[in-house]
């Protein structure tokens, strides 16, 4: 990729040191990681709306997720669910980081949050009412609510941040794109540390979408595998702390990981379907964007959502880069569910995990790959496994045909 | 907010954020609008040349819409554009924003070599109310809530009319969709600024496009932001900028500032804040500012800290102030390209003599405020 204006010399590296989980198998990083390494099951039946209606009625939901708990600011009343596990889960970040919250504000940090379905659990509590009272009945106040960018501006408000604010609502890469533009912040010297990460919540919509393209699963999501029938819908906050490594560094922070890079590209073909001239087009990108070659790659956080057509075509897109020594490629989703919004927030958390605790994370429900996505498919089935890794590619798809990957490595 | 002296306190050797260093100018090369007023720049050279229209019958009038004007784009039929194929499912939203870039691109389609190095970044509210809460709708009412229209299930995505200009025109570059509320299409630019400053694309369509609909009508109704006689609206603004210079270009895009201010107390010192940075940034003075295209005009106590705020970084002056909104309504997140495409319309309209600087502001309800320095083409 051309890089014109300013020239490398001028870029900074960018680390991330802290991490924030609130998803279905736990809320906190660690809890978060040792949740992912064991292969647990975060899908349960649906409680957030009456899915009783449905064929299908497993989801990925934070049963345990108590806004008050975890914020300060935020009136809990005021935010939707999206925005709350956003800021519950930048708190955590900002924790975990151990920054303190003077310098944010000091040093003018900001949020960039992605997100598919913004503040869909008001827009569904809205609709509820225009059903029962007719349009005129819709709460004004509940209507306030309703803007995505209400999730960017919730992390901002909890933690008091007067830096660049923005939700990018990129549907299922969004994470990703939050995760890159931040980093293009940081590294062009915009800004010294931001919070980057998603957010989702579970809803009707959504559920019924998925099952009206024929994507939902029977059961749980056995990406990777034969009898793979489709997603199971979840939800959840991840964000992560970026900042420059002179910065982490005078401050003694701990560094999970370098952001070495990422690379965003469009299939311009389809809505729905994904193209993998396009994908391996996009991992090409990344890999030169991060300077780094295919060989170098230890692990691949797969977008996998499950779906029969999205892991033949990212097995495809990963072997037409990689040929037939395709790293091991697993996909989190099989105990998360796909959080949307926040899916690829949370294959970075799990990436910055696996290169500190020396862990692959597993493909859960799985015991053997398909054998008709072909030969060398090491999608770490069950249970995570030791392994030492130095760079990894965490994958984000999404409706639209927008792919991104971001790129990470060991800081040693 | 932090004082300086209390940077005393942090840890040796951290950095605070960067001095802001000047920005080198994008280039605006084209631009298409679909508004209720028209779809050309001159019918936005408001008040100079375009009435301001009376308040028309709203979209879809078999349902009721809340008790304030509305000015809706009226005679719009997509397939008169681009046939029926592909437009079967197409909602409003998504219609508005290929037809902009339909007027954008009007000059030819971007060729097999440009395409991935071309892209979009469009702003967006909630991306397409009449999509979202037709199918809500529909899985709250039907029988079997799960058998909604698979057709048109993609479009409740809020990337859905970014990825459809995206295949319309074969764009295979970034691809983004930024959501800030009223500031959105300001966010917009901020973003695409740093993506072909680092080289990330090397012409993007950037700008926004919002939809008008019962619903939504309803709901932005029953907020109460809005001023009791505003208008609600709705159409697109879309630019092609680029970073290498171009003969005859509309404008140059300088710097574009955002700022977030949690304390309500401190919004319009939040928007002075960003307004003089833009200023810095661009390397424009104060006094060089010959323009101001507002964008809360209609919104309760918005409309005087957006103007407070523009004093305070301007010396206490209110430059030549444009509201779109008067003529188009309320269009919220379209509003900042809606708001550009206002100040261009006037340049156009009456060319400046000098090189003449202007400013585009959006303050959100949170605390977002975002300022855009604009140069007229000279």
């Amino acid at each position: 990729m051309a890089e014109p204006a300013g020239g490398a010399a001028q870029r900074r590296r960018v680390v991330i040191t802290g991490l924030g989980a609130v998803s279905p198998v736990g809320i906190g990083a660690d809890v978060f990681a040792s949740a992912v390494r064991e292969g647990a099951d975060g899908t349960a039946p649906i409680r957030s709306f009456d899915a009783s209606g449905f064929p299908r009625r497993l989801a990925g939901e934070v049963l345990d997720f108590d806004p008050a708990g975890h914020l300060k600011r935020l009136d809990p009343q005021r935010w939707g669910r999206s925005g709350l596990l956003a800021a519950a889960a930048a708190r955590l970040a900002v924790a975990d980081a151990g920054i303190d919250e003077g310098l944010l504000e000091l040093t003018r940090a900001g949020a960039i949050l992605g997100t598919t379905s913004g503040e869909s659990a008001v827009v569904q509590a809205l609709a509820e009412q225009w059903l029962a009272a007719g349009l005129p009945g819709l709460d004004g106040e509940l209507a306030g609510q309703v803007p995505a960018s209400r999730i960017a501006n919730a992390v901002s408000t909890e933690l008091g941040l007067i830096g660049e604010t923005q939700t990018i609502p990129t549907a299922c890469s969004a994470s990703n794109y939050a995760l890159g533009y931040a980093y293009d912040l940081v590294r062009s010297g915009e800004a010294d540390v931001m919070l980057a990460g998603g957010a989702d919540a579970v809803n009707r919509l959504t559920h019924a979408g998925f099952y009206a393209l024929g994507a939902m699963a029977e059961d749980v999501p056995r990406p990777f595998a034969a009898e793979r029938s489709g997603i199971v819908t979840g939800e959840g906050g991840a964000v992560l702390v970026l900042e420059t490594y002179g910065h982490a560094v005078a401050r003694g922070a701990r560094i999970y990981a370098e952001v070495l890079g990422y690379a965003a590209n469009c299939d311009a073909t389809h809505m729905v379907h994904p193209d993998a001239a396009s994908i391996a087009e996009c991992i090409r990108a990344a890999h030169r964007a991060a300077g780094v070659r295919a060989e170098q790659i230890d692990y691949i956080c797969a977008h996998g959502t499950g779906t029969p057509t999205n892991d033949s075509t990212e097995v495809a897109a990963v072997r037409e880069v990689f040929g037939d020594a395709m790293p091991p490629i697993s996909s989190i989703k099989s105990m998360l569910g796909h959080t949307m919004g926040a899916a690829s927030g949370f294959g970075a958390i799990a990436c910055c995990k696996a290169l500190e605790q020396n862990f692959l994370p597993p493909t859960a429900n799985v015991t053997a790959p398909d054998p008709k996505l072909g030969p060398g498919v090491d999608c770490v089935p069950g249970t995570g496994r030791a392994a030492r890794l130095d760079i990894v590619q965490n994958h984000g798809f999404a409706f639209g045909g927008n792919n991104v990957i971001t790129v990470f490595g060991r800081v040693s | 907010m932090t004082s300086l002296s209390e940077a005393a306190g942090t840890p040796a050797g951290v950095r605070t954020a960067a001095a802001p260093a000047v920005v080198r100018p994008l280039y605006v090369t084209s631009v298409g609008v679909v508004t209720s007023a028209g779809q050309s720049l001159a019918a936005l050279a408001y008040p100079d040349r375009a009435e301001a229209p009376a308040a028309g019958p709203a979209v879809d009038e078999a349902v009721p819409y809340p008790p304030r004007p509305v000015r809706a784009v009226h005679g719009f039929d997509v397939k008169e554009h681009f046939g029926r194929k592909g437009t079967k499912y197409l909602d409003r939203l998504t219609s508005f924003g290929l037809v902009a870039c339909k007027h954008v691109l009007r000059d030819g389609p971007v060729d097999e070599a440009a395409g991935p190095r071309t892209g979009v970044v469009l702003a967006t509210n909630t991306g397409s109310t009449s999509t979202h809460s037709t199918l809500l709708y529909d899985t709250l009412t039907m029988d079997k809530p799960y058998l909604v229209n698979p057709g048109r299930f993609p479009n409740t995505v809020m990337n859905s009319t970014s990825g459809q200009i995206a295949i319309r025109n074969g764009l295979r570059g970034l691809n983004a969709t930024v959501a800030g509320g009223q500031t959105a299409s300001l966010l917009a630019f901020r973003h695409a600024r740093l993506a072909l400053t680092l080289g990330r694309a090397d012409r993007l369509l950037v700008g926004g496009a919002e939809e008008l609909n019962a619903p939504a009508a309803w709901a932005w109704h029953r907020t109460g932001v809005l001023h009791e006689d505003a208008a609600l609206g709705e159409g697109a603004a879309v630019f092609a900028v680029q970073r290498d210079p171009a003969p005859g270009a509309l404008a140059e895009l300088l710097a574009c500032e955002v700022r977030f201010t949690p304390d309500p107390r401190a919004w319009a010192e939040g928007l002075a804040d960003a307004v003089a940075r833009a200023l810095v940034r661009s390397g424009v003075r104060p006094e060089e500012v010959q323009a101001v295209s507002l964008g809360a005009a209609h919104h309760r106590g918005l409309d005087r800290i957006e103007e407070r705020g523009v004093r305070l970084a301007l010396g206490g002056r209110l430059p030549a102030a444009l509201r779109v909104s008067d003529l188009l309504g309320e269009t919220f997140s379209a509003g900042g390209a809606l708001q550009l495409a206002a100040l261009l319309a006037r340049w156009q309209a009456a060319p400046p003599a000098g090189p003449v600087a202007g400013l585009v502001t959006s303050v959100g309800r949170d605390g977002n405020a975002a300022a855009l320095v604009v140069r007229a083409p000279h």
